[in-house]
């Protein structure tokens, strides 16, 4: 076990006063906190930073921490253990309601005795940990309900040891799912101790980007690629849709970029469906032969279009 | 069968996440969390989603040691920069559509 300098680690030095040291805290939280900030290490930095303050805010437990310090802790090479017979204040129950609390080191535990259960929680046990996973869903899949499989890891204390056991379960996700949306299992997390009820499992519904459509709330949108001379002479043309295939007129002189609305083709809703929209796009063919551009060049004499005739000269 | 819900009233809220009904409902008072129905607080009832809202901001309120005016700041910029972040993948994954083949 590694001695922690919880000095460094906030930053301050060892003689810093409480209020030198709450500043430091805080600056720290607001960059590391893992819920405003995403980053890979953020919350184990931040978790580290928690537990610094939580010895150093206390004046009796950094007293405690000191000792231990000069007794040589922060500058032994071979790692940290505690002197012999040593007895920490113990019993350290966490307070402030801080959702990591309790979650300290092996260095913080084996001189404050660990966080130890929650008196709170002692009566009948402690509700299970509620779960939380990303759970991603095809378009295709939130047409109607459908039934996924679902595996996850979840925490069981088993005597008195932290263990993580997979658990699988058969979930119907009903239809109209949204993207971000949050469905809650009753008791499908953390098992409950005692006579508590098990935690529940949040399933976080992720939709996968899908290689013809895109999401607008409820409506969908496929881009669609016409040839130059099918936006000018107008087509029917075959548009597909998340249950099939579907005939769709493009007027004569379409536009890229229009939008063509083929109601009730979109996401389905609570009360019905959204709308697909077609997304014209025009596109040019990769090589001409010397035929085609030839009409080009006849085109290009008697169109009379300038594109550009906003610009001015 | 799995028993699957959209919402969770305030007396689970409380019970499960071990917080005062006076603490939920300054929450919502500082509009962090909606309840979705009931007209007092006892009726109550959230969506699945103002949930891990609502535990981000007890968290952030108990690490960051800030009052709830600016955690009900740091929720509504952590939403609108969750929806920004979405509506640029869209913009970006359209303009690709466009671009290529």
């Amino acid at each position: 076990m590694d001695f922690k300098d919880y000095y460094k680690i906030l930053g301050v030095p060892p003689d810093a006063d409480s209020k030198a040291i709450k500043t430091a805290y805080r600056k720290l939280a607001r960059k590391y906190h893992p819920d405003v900030n995403p980053d890979e290490g953020a919350e184990d930095k931040f978790k580290e930073v928690a537990e610094a303050y939580e010895v150093l805010k206390d004046a009796g437990r950094r007293a405690e921490y000191d000792e231990l310090r000069q007794y040589g802790g922060a500058s032994r090479s071979g790692g940290f253990e505690p002197p012999p017979g040593w007895q920490g204040s113990g019993g350290f129950s966490g307070a402030g309601g801080g959702h990591f609390e309790g979650d300290f080191s092996d260095f913080f535990n084996s001189i404050f005795g660990g966080a130890g259960p929650d008196p709170r929680r002692q009566r009948s046990g402690f509700r299970g940990q509620d779960a939380e996973i990303e759970m991603p869903i095809f378009l295709e899949e939130t047409v109607e309900e459908t039934s996924k499989l679902v595996e996850y890891l979840i925490p069981v204390i088993e005597n008195g040891q932290m263990k993580e056991v997979k658990k699988s379960l058969r979930v119907k996700i009903p239809a109209g799912v949204q993207d971000g949306e949050r469905i809650r299992l009753k008791g499908q997390g953390g098992a409950g101790h005692g006579e508590a009820a098990n935690g529940d499992l949040y399933l976080h519904i992720r939709l996968v980007p899908h290689p013809l459509f895109d999401v607008e709330g409820h409506n969908l949108v496929v881009t669609v690629p016409l040839a130059p001379w099918e936006a000018a002479l107008g087509a029917k043309i075959t548009v597909p849709t998340l249950t099939g295939k579907i005939h769709l007129t493009v007027a004569a002189n379409s536009q890229a970029g229009q939008r063509l609305r083929i109601k009730g083709k979109g996401l389905a809703t609570k009360t019905g469906r959204g709308d697909l929209f077609a997304l014209l796009k025009i596109v040019m063919p990769p090589s001409v032969n010397s035929e085609a551009r030839a009409l080009w060049e006849s085109l290009s004499e008697k169109a009379g279009f300038d594109p550009r005739a906003q610009w001015g000269n | 069968m799995t028993e699957l819900v959209l919402s969770i009233s305030l007396r689970e809220l409380c019970q499960y996440e071990e917080l005062t009904e006076q603490l939920i409902v300054e929450v919502v008072e500082h509009g962090i969390a909606r309840p979705l129905a009931g007209h007092n607080s006892g009726d109550w009832v959230f969506d699945t989603t103002s949930v891990h809202w609502l535990r981000k901001a007890v968290r952030l309120h108990a690490d960051l040691e800030i009052d709830w005016v600016a955690v009900a700041m740091v929720i509504d910029l952590l939403q609108k920069n969750e929806a920004l972040q979405r509506q640029n993948q869209h913009f970006e994954q359209q303009l690709k559509r466009f671009r290529d083949g």
